[in-house]
């Protein structure tokens, strides 16, 4: 599965100048799929002049560079490995921007019934026991951790599901290319769901229940562990991207007429 | 043994706030050589690139390999035009790509080590890379790209900060490359290097492919009058 996990590592930088200011943002790739970076940075770039460089990764690897001070902040949406990643000194803090929800997409035939699920933990146990075939990420994102939690929920381990338990270790859009191709179940960020162009005949069979809230929040990497880190960059950013213009830009942000992302962020105190 | 080609595209179409920036493209691609993007500033060669190698997003329209896409992935890398140089060594920058694939520490520097003195930058294995020059960067972006043996590179403008002499180095490591088999898809808007590195030439212009052949015929008889006023190095809009 490791092997396969290289899929999420891009490097993109879009519009660098040579006098603008630079910082380094690790992001999911499920943030990525989903268009909104096309949209923020550039306006970022004629806010703050601040050319802000993607590195596209899973979230287990954005907190890896972070970790390592290979950049400046990271922008990823797994709360518990976040509260970690403040607690153990490697970043300031933890900002709260926008959220999104998972959805559990399938076949439309729908054999496992999700469709009539009453919550997440009942989806998942419908699928268990038609013995449906499922796709995970697993590749230790943010999604693939939300999923392992709803199997913990649902009292089953990912680990031990069988042979219609396919893990590709691949992004978000990889990952829904092989359910599709495989007419399979998957959980997926609704943002990088609406956003996929190749659905087949797949679609959202099961949404709603409060566990699938995906909140995405921005961290900044401790300068006191690494002082290269572009630490007044990265508030520069968080103050942007906590603004009632960021607020516009991304609650405005459609695909087919569906909003993608919520703002929720409050301005930082300081 | 995965195959990545042909790489087909039907009416692929890229967006941005509504704006078309690319397409609608129709364009299928074979397995070997060097396939050069070229158009003027603007035309949408970045963006193309992008698309095939799927860090845009599509709008419309697909791209589909011979494999599957996830596979196809596994078996790409892309060079930007300013690459991201990560806040370590020259040698711990090559030997990333490794890491994220499950090689331990010694197996991924000594291949990365290898690719520093195949690129030019063995007596440099330990500076940081972020200090390095333009020149010595994008070496560096291409040995991180080849590490990991992908069947297909993409380069954005690979060479459009440089010198002659770093230009001519990695135009040497790319005819090497292919010569052992990776497929090159490469934009540039240098029409030299189009002619020194191509078998095969998309001219775009307008994010539409306005022409595609293969080299000879393309730089001897073009078929558009875009392309002929472009190829003449008249100002094409």
């Amino acid at each position: 599965m490791k092997s396969l996990a290289a899929l999420s590592f891009a490097l993109v930088v879009l519009g660098q100048a040579v006098f603008a200011d630079v910082m380094k943002l690790a992001v999911t790739t499920s943030f990525h799929n989903s268009g909104l970076a096309e949209i923020l940075l550039p306006e970022i770039k004629n806010d703050l002049d601040l050319d802000v460089q993607l590195l596209v990764v899973g979230t287990g690897q954005a907190l890896k560079l972070g970790r390592s001070g290979d950049v400046d902040a990271i922008l990823v949406h797994s709360r518990k490995a976040e509260e970690e990643f403040v607690a153990d000194g490697s970043g300031t803090f933890r900002r709260e921007i926008m959220y999104n929800d998972f959805v559990i997409v399938g076949p439309n035939a729908d054999a496992a019934n999700v469709g009539s699920a009453s919550d997440a933990k009942d989806a998942l146990q419908r699928i268990a026991n038609a013995k449906a075939r499922f796709v995970s990420r697993g590749d230790d994102s943010g999604t693939h951790k939300k999923e392992q939690n709803l199997w913990s929920s649902a009292g089953l381990k990912a680990g031990e599901l069988g042979d219609w338990y396919n893990a590709v270790g691949a992004g978000m859009g990889a990952a829904l290319n092989t359910a599709s191709g495989l007419n399979a179940y998957i959980l997926s960020d609704r943002a990088s769901w609406l956003n996929f162009g190749n659905k087949g005949d797949l679609a959202v069979l099961f949404s709603g229940d409060p566990v699938l809230f995906n909140q995405y929040a921005y961290l900044p990497v401790n300068p006191e562990k690494h002082t290269h880190v572009e630490r007044d960059l990265a508030l520069k950013l968080e103050k942007w991207l906590t603004s009632d213009r960021a607020a516009k830009l991304i609650n405005g942000y459609e695909i087919d007429g569906q909003t993608l992302f919520t703002f929720n962020a409050k301005p930082p105190s300081q | 043994m995965t195959q990545l080609f042909p790489l087909k595209v039907t009416g692929a179409e890229s967006r941005r706030r509504g704006k078309l920036l690319v397409g609608p493209v129709d364009l299928e691609l074979g397995p070997t050589g060097t396939t050069i993007v070229i158009g003027p500033n603007g035309s949408g060669k970045t963006t193309l690139l992008s698309l095939l190698h799927g860090t845009s997003r599509l709008n419309a329209g697909q791209v589909t390999w011979a494999c599957s896409t996830e596979d196809a992935r596994r078996h790409q890398s892309f060079v930007f035009q300013r690459p991201v140089m990560l806040r370590r060594s020259v040698v711990d920058n090559i030997a990333y790509p490794l890491g994220l694939r499950g090689h331990d520490t010694k197996t991924a520097r000594a291949q990365a080590t290898e690719w520093a003195i195949r690129v030019g930058l063995g007596d440099m294995l330990t500076r940081p890379a972020t200090v390095l020059s333009g020149g010595e960067q994008q070496k560096l972006a291409l040995a991180r790209a080849l590490i990991s043996e992908p069947k297909l590179v993409f380069l954005d403008e690979p060479c459009a900060a440089l010198d002659g002499r770093a230009m001519r180095e990695i135009e040497t490591i790319l005819t090497e490359v292919k010569a052992a088999g990776t497929r090159i898809i490469l934009s540039t808007h240098d029409l030299g290097q189009a002619r020194r590195l191509a078998d095969e030439v998309l001219f775009l212009k307008g994010g539409l492919i306005h022409e595609q052949g293969l080299a000879p015929t393309f730089f001897d008889q073009p078929q558009t009058s875009e392309a002929q006023a472009f190829l003449k190095g008249d100002i094409v809009e």
